[in-house]
């Protein structure tokens, strides 16, 4: 059996595992769950981006905004399927992302980061400007209540979860297939000697466009699916603080290896809860309860790349190696 | 005319905060090769120090002195006690590329998060220490106040003592040398690590700097400093990220262009206003204007 095939049959057990647990779990969990696929997918476009084809984006937030801000307009304004509208949202952000790329894939380093982190800046307070856009108050992202042959008993947030993680699966499924095979070869020979890559013929800036291109649409699809759990999309929706997140739970789950993937998507939405109960116990003060989880996050971002910058992993498998 | 008067007078003021910024992110940059995110939390954290300082003394400008000697110091802390380890320990493979700027801002964020946890998220107000009525201009008032003037000043005695400072002191030249290259300036006997660490703290005075001259028209909180470390990042990057002169004539344009654009055209577009032009030079000249011969590498 070749490797392809062997992951095709994992995602779609895994698919199957997780669709028959949502039977069995309460509201909650998952909502939850919806979150950490959608974390997950997020995560796994910064891995793309910057673990693969070496380039630093510090405004995957502004990604996800184009991609939500496309699939409401779908779903809103041209009444389309909000599935339809997920598909939209994909495809806007990629072809954003190509653009951009254009534009960026050329830039090194700090000149990428800190454009990016202008974008992030930028891209929100633009959406103010136009009023099909809703302005502060933003667009719906409807998806709907589940179809009607699924039967009475299935609630809605089961249906956000069928959506989410059958979408961060099928498209997470795609990157992997991708990283795996010549794509994958490509951004590490890039990654590691962008010279050397050269000499031997590839298109460093080419490649870069196409990473930044399929990272923008990973992302744009996880803006959608994030404005779903959120109930509509707005220019407060992404915040810079998103984007950061993001990089830190990409960092945590290390950059070079897009099978830890989950784990990220899963310490996202815990580090929160654990801060709220944690600063619950501590005081009631409102500056305690608003920043203890952005100190958590921080923390766990400057340890992550000074102690394990290679993920988790790392350390296991030094253990083996001594 | 007098739109067009008080137009050109904003962009200097606010283009001689960028310029603070965009001067400190250079000093960093040219020094450590590391685009320092944590600039902004540096300059919201004096600028706390310096609220705290007004609370107890009710003066401004001892307040202005304790954040621009704060601000040196905790440059300085940041530089020998977490930049310089994280160097020392991942040097090889594609994270040390990365490694550097995600640390920044980690630090940056640590640094809000405690500042919201000490002093609270709510906004605070510095009084400024002069007039804030705008200027009469044949009876008309303009939105050009004492306190912008004030700004303008300061920034400007600041510029000719670093300018001074660079070209007339040896710490200064061995500022530029060990900036141009460390190995050759570490063989001639300057200790390139102390050097830096100085650097960092000149970029941490000039942010506190910025913070205590930019707050008495805004509000103070964590975040406060965020789109000061974009707009200063954009004019650097216009100036060519190398070049000291640069970092404050890019300053200047941007400062020109987001004043014009809203005077002219509307307040909300400042920020894509701002990208645009980042955009385009980095499209029509990507080395910045003033960009050193060198090839722009990580």
């Amino acid at each position: 059996m070749t490797s392809s095939k062997r992951r095709l049959i994992t995602f779609v057990i895994i698919g199957w595992v997780l669709l028959l647990i949502s039977d069995h779990v309460g509201p909650l969990r998952l909502y939850q769950g919806s979150y950490v696929a959608t974390y997950t997918l997020a995560v796994a476009s910064i891995i793309l981006l910057t673990g693969y084809s070496g380039q630093l984006s510090l405004g995957h937030g502004a990604l996800m905004a184009v991609g939500a801000y496309a699939g409401a307009l779908a779903i809103d304004k041209a009444t389309l399927n909000p599935i339809l509208g997920l598909i939209v949202a994909t495809f806007v952000a990629g072809l954003f992302g190509l653009i951009l790329g254009f534009a960026v894939a050329r830039l090194s380093g700090p000149y990428l980061a800190g454009t990016t982190l202008a974008l992030a800046v930028a891209l929100p307070t633009l959406a103010n400007e136009f009023e099909i856009l809703g302005g502060q108050q933003g667009l719906p992202f409807d998806v709907g209540s589940s179809p009607e042959r699924f039967g009475e008993e299935f609630s809605q947030y089961k249906w956000y979860f069928w959506i989410c993680a059958l979408a961060a699966l099928i498209m997470i499924w795609w990157i992997a297939n991708l990283v795996s095979g010549k794509y994958g070869r490509t951004y590490r020979a890039l990654r590691d000697n962008p010279i050397a890559a050269e000499l031997s013929g590839i298109n460093v800036g080419r490649q870069k466009v196409i990473a930044f291109a399929i990272s923008s649409g990973a992302a744009g699809l996880s803006g959608g699916l994030l404005v779903i759990l959120l109930g509509g999309v707005s220019p407060s929706a992404f915040p810079l603080g998103v984007s950061f997140f993001l990089l830190t739970g990409a960092i945590i789950t290390g950059l070079y290896n897009l099978k830890g993937v989950i784990l990220g998507g899963l310490i996202l939405v815990a580090l929160p809860e654990i801060a709220d109960s944690l600063a619950s116990r501590i005081g009631e003060s409102e500056g305690l309860t608003n920043s203890l989880p952005d100190l958590l996050v921080s923390a766990l971002l400057i340890l992550a790349v000074v102690f394990t910058p290679n993920g988790p992993g790392q350390i296991l498998k030094r253990h083996h190696s001594k | 005319m007098n739109q067009f008067i008080t137009a050109v007078l904003t962009s200097l003021s606010s283009g001689a905060i960028y310029a603070l910024m965009s001067i400190s992110l250079v000093l960093v940059w040219r020094s450590t090769r590391v685009i320092n995110f944590t600039q902004a939390g540096q300059a919201v954290l004096t600028t706390y120090i310096g609220y705290g300082v007004i609370q107890k003394t009710g003066s401004y400008w001892i307040a202005l002195a304790a954040a621009v000697i704060g601000g040196a110091l905790i440059g300085a802390v940041i530089d020998r006690f977490f930049m310089r380890p994280i160097f020392k320990r991942i040097t090889s493979g594609p994270i040390a590329l990365i490694a550097p700027v995600v640390a920044t801002l980690g630090l940056l964020g640590i640094i809000q998060a405690s500042i919201g946890i000490i002093w609270g998220i709510s906004y605070q107000s510095i009084e400024a220490p002069v007039s804030t009525d705008g200027f009469d201009i044949n009876g008309q008032v303009i939105a050009f106040n004492r306190f912008n003037l004030f700004v303008l000043a300061t920034v400007t005695v600041t510029m000719l003592l670093l300018t001074i400072l660079f070209q007339r002191t040896n710490i200064g030249l061995a500022l530029r040398a060990s900036a141009y290259s460390p190995e050759i300036a570490k063989l001639s006997g300057i200790k390139v690590d102390a050097v830096r660490t100085f650097g960092w703290a000149i970029a941490g005075a000039a942010s506190g700097l910025a913070g205590m001259l930019y707050i008495p028209g805004y509000y103070l909180y964590p975040n406060a400093m965020d789109l000061l470390l974009v707009f200063g990042f954009i004019a650097a990057v216009i100036g060519g990220l190398d070049s000291l002169i640069g970092a404050v004539v890019g300053a200047m344009i941007l400062g020109f262009g987001l004043s014009f654009s809203r005077t002219y055209i509307s307040t909300e577009i400042l920020f894509p206003t701002a990208f645009i032009l980042l955009i385009v030079v980095l499209l029509i000249k990507p080395d910045g204007i003033f960009s050193a011969k060198k090839k722009r590498g990580a």
